[in-house]
């Protein structure tokens, strides 16, 4: 027993520092990915940090993150020692991310209970070839060799190798089995091996590792290759994994066939005299490849120098944290509550009201006291703040991987990460967030380069990422500088969809339209891709940001942008309410949705002869609800004019609920009621007056869905 | 006053007897009406005098409301209202017994506390049955003890609490078939 609980104590730190470790590792790539190279201090850093998870990876025994790890750390063993300056930066990103990946992958089947059982192999090859490369340039580098492109993919500007005499060449194609998985991984095994012997190899399709789609293409059309190679037939031939593959072409051509064949693969031949000594310049690949990407091939960002290091000063500065179970945390939370009230209870003591004590004393410590535990409170909830520096991390991330999967050269902008934020509420809005991030890299920045330079915008998107608090709200929002919404199109599908009212587009207002996205089952984009487009995403963010009494507010213009941005409560534990009486329960409203409090008299009630009844104000009609008879409340007021209205809003619909009396302003600290108790509509919590009393807190959603049903 | 001094003297006593490492076969006796019930005190957490109660509108009419217990809000229900009986005024003698049921706190309003006895399992029976079905599905009591002169109903606290939030369940469910 004792010693499981300590290899399991054990798993629990591995798990954590690796976590804590894999995040720091992220945020340095990506900080660094727009820049030329890492410097120094973080090629150490991330050395470390493999090193690190290599070690206690090997002591756990896990030996598919330790081989990968290693390997990841003789990389930047090497890009420590040697120095290298020509570096594939991008690629060179992509690897320690997929390294990244893959470890946490493992993780999180660690965090369920699984074994870590993910393949290693294909990422430790890569990362093999990767360091045989940089290793391989640099010596070619050092004399000058004017194929130093050999083993790199290829690229748009193709330069055939000079052939030598005994030089053959093959046609190859591949023909996979139907039900085969991910076939391109297994074609790139393919690609891969044959590397080893071949002079030159082509393959079709190109963009195997970049693109999943083409393991369907593969399976499809088969996987075709043309290798011009020393070896012969028979050597390449056992190269070649035949697992999987159902038929195997092999066909020697002549060199003018093989240059024919070249022209069938769609390249461009670029005039092998005037391409060669480009390609004996270090970085020729790299700038071919910065000249044009292809659709959905990698874009490689061009940026300055520097630029990296210039966000790196922005970056909030590490600072010294222990982490803290949250159970721990809310029962510290419970008990100052607690000692407040109990502070209430002394200081309002019945006893100290006997006429004719002394008690200046007493009065001043007490004052002491109070400031003591109010400033306990302050702190306490302050340390349930959190930054958002790591959600929009993440957030980096996603833009990284997924405008560089869709060919878009998109640039992040990143304000106010440090503001700081409920822990409950940035858990709840990590996904939303990450939703609407995805849509705007996928949806809202436009495919094509030449329609953002047709309006008269630079060809590279942006999207600005930002955080503010304001009148104890949080505002995120993620704007785009892309095509906008446009309205007509909006308003045509939602109507196709029968989504809405047939009414014409000019009675809905702008919002309102924008606001059709939101809805169930909507989606404008034909085509479903990867990251967006099935319709379900919008809905869900909407759903789940009012689950925190938050909203999403949309604006846009077309041809310049949309902005989406999240207004949330700054926490979900305290809310700042008003506590009303209804017969001799106290009830909560949170201040924000009342709209205010009036006295009517006995003339501006319309009642129904089914029993609704209405309140007249100023014109305008609003449902009513007498809360006493809705809840059963005994010994309240019936006469509305000896009670107060309170007139409610939620979402742009009204209620007035009549109430008996007024009690106090407050904050309250919001507690969930005991599941025992079945989920009673039109309440959504309780909390704990300053004299320890229970008072339940009103739902307005919940009270106008009641309202509804009953009709 | 000098009553409530007692009964503060008495819920004192029987946290001690609750102190005592408890081992098998002790029940925490009270009453309700004129029997005497009887629970295992590995469910019992704690004692605690009648205190307000926070109604909730809309639940079983058993389920009293909440209570503040140090900053955790329980639910409690009153236990005769459980049984069908008429309720009762809730006078000084009235106690809330705290109970754990499978992490969830729940407190019973019970008349009196009685005791903590020592139940050996010879003297319990189980309860006779009629051979009734709907007898059935209302078996909190799962046995009878005999103590001296008395006889204590044993209840099972999972089903005290459970059992009708089962056939609300199935209510709902019902009634939802039919809209």
């Amino acid at each position: 027993m004792a010693e499981e609980f300590n290899t399991e104590s054990m798993l629990d730190m591995f798990l954590y520092e690796s976590g804590q470790l894999l995040e720091k590792l992220e945020g340095i790539i990506l900080e660094k990915q727009d820049a030329d190279c890492f410097d120094d201090a973080d090629i150490n850093e991330i050395f470390r940090v493999m090193h690190t998870i290599k070690g206690s990876s090997g002591v756990l025994m896990y030996e598919n993150i330790t081989k990968v790890t290693h390997k990841l750390e003789d990389v930047f063993y090497y890009l420590r020692e040697s120095h290298p300056d020509d570096v594939p930066h991008m690629e060179l990103v992509e690897k320690v991310l997929a390294v990244s990946d893959f470890v946490t992958g493992e993780l999180d089947k660690l965090k369920n209970g699984d074994t870590p059982d993910g393949d290693e192999k294909q990422l430790v090859e890569d990362l093999d070839e990767f360091l045989g490369r940089l290793k391989g340039e640099i010596k070619k580098q050092g004399i000058q060799m004017p194929q130093a492109n050999k083993h790199v993919e290829p690229t748009q500007f193709y330069i055939t190798p000079v052939a030598g005499d005994d030089s053959h060449f093959y046609r190859i194609s591949i023909h996979y089995r139907s039900d085969t998985q991910m076939s391109n991984l297994r074609a790139y095994s393919a690609t891969y091996a044959l590397k080893e012997v071949a002079e030159d190899l082509l393959y079709t399709p190109d963009d195997i590792l970049s693109n999943e789609a083409s393991a369907d293409v593969i399976v499809a059309e088969g996987f075709h290759m043309l290798l011009q190679t020393k070896s012969s037939k028979e050597e390449v031939i056992a190269l070649i994994d035949s697992s999987e593959a159902e038929e195997i072409n092999f066909d020697e051509l002549s060199k003018e066939e093989y240059g024919r064949a070249l022209s069938e693969f769609g390249r461009e031949e670029a005039a092998p005299a005037a391409a060669a000594p480009a390609s004996a310049k270090n970085d020729a690949n790299k700038d071919a490849k910065k000249e044009g990407p292809k659709p959905g091939d990698y874009v490689v960002k061009t940026k300055e120098a520097g630029k990296g290091k210039t966000l790196a000063k922005n970056q909030p500065k590490q600072q010294s944290i222990i982490s803290v179970n949250v159970e721990k945390m809310d029962a510290l939370m419970d008990l100052i509550g607690e000692l407040v009230i109990a502070e209430a209870v002394v200081l309002q003591n019945p006893d100290l009201k006997v006429p004719g004590l002394e008690l200046s004393n007493f009065q001043k410590a007490s004052g002491q006291l109070s400031k003591i535990t109010t400033e306990l409170q302050e702190v306490i909830m302050s340390m349930r703040m959190m930054p958002l520096t790591n959600t929009f991390q993440k957030m980096r991330r996603i833009v990284f991987d997924v405008s560089r999967k869709l060919g878009k050269d998109i640039e992040l902008e990143v304000v106010g990460e440090n503001t700081e934020v409920d822990k409950n509420i940035i858990e709840h809005i990590t996904d939303p967030l990450m939703h609407l991030v995805r849509n705007s890299v996928d949806h809202g920045i436009e495919e094509d380069p030449a329609d953002r330079t047709a309006v008269g915008k630079s060809t590279k998107g942006k999207i600005t990422l930002e955080a503010k608090n304001e009148g104890g709200k949080v505002y995120i929002s993620v704007k785009d500088d892309g095509k906008g919404l446009n309205k007509e199109k909006l308003y045509q599908k939602a109507l196709e969809k029968g989504l809405i009212e047939n009414k014409p587009i000019n009675e809905f207002t702008d919002k309102e339209i924008f606001r059709f996205i939101t809805l169930p089952g909507f989606s404008t984009k034909e085509e479903v891709t990867e990251y967006s487009g099935r319709g379900v995403g919008m809905d869900v963010v909407v759903k789940n940001i009012q689950s925190i009494s938050g909203r999403l507010d949309i604006s846009s213009v077309e041809f310049e942008g949309s902005e989406m941005t999240l207004v949330i409560p700054l926490t979900l534990a305290i809310i700042n309410g008003i506590v009303v009486q209804v017969g001799n329960s106290p009830f909560v409203i949170e201040t924000a949705s009342i709209k205010e409090f009036v006295r009517v008299g006995e003339d501006s009630l319309i009642s129904e002869p089914s029993g609704e009844e209405y309140i007249v104000l100023r014109g305008e009609c609003y449902p009513f609800i007498r809360l006493n008879e809705r809840y059963d409340l005994p010994d309240s007021n019936d006469k509305i004019e000896e009670g107060i209205i309170v007139v409610l809003e939620h979402e742009g619909s009204q209620v007035c609920v009549l109430i008996d009396k007024l009690l106090q302003e407050q904050e309250i600290v919001v507690k969930p009621i005991p599941p025992y108790v079945r989920k009673v509509k039109g309440l959504s919590g309780c909390t704990q007056l300053g004299d320890g009393s229970i008072a339940l807190i009103l739902d307005i959603a919940g009270l106008l869905m009641h309202d509804g049903e009953r009709r | 006053m000098a009553e409530e001094l007692m009964k503060k003297e008495e819920i004192d006593e029987m946290e001690e007897l609750l102190e005592d490492d408890s081992p098998k076969g002790m029940f925490m006796t009270f009453q309700v009406g004129k029997e005497l019930f009887g629970i295992s005190i590995s469910y019992v957490n704690e004692i605690i005098a009648m205190q307000s109660i926070a109604a909730i509108p809309e639940v079983d009419d058993y389920i009293k409301g909440l209570i503040n217990l140090r900053g955790k809000i329980i639910p409690v229900i009153d236990v005769r209202v459980r049984f069908k009986m008429e309720p009762c005024e809730y006078t000084d003698r009235t106690c809330i017994i705290v109970i754990d049921v499978k992490s969830t706190m729940i407190g019973l309003i019970v008349e009196r506390l009685a005791d903590v006895d020592t139940i050996a399992e010879e003297n319990i029976a189980p309860p006779p049955s009629l051979g009734r079905k709907e007898h059935e599905h209302n078996k909190y009591v799962y046995g009878l003890a005999r103590t001296k002169d008395t006889v204590t109903l044993l209840l099972d606290p999972e089903k005290l609490i459970r059992q009708d939030d089962i056939v609300t369940a199935m209510e709902e469910v019902r009634k939802e078939e039919q809209s």
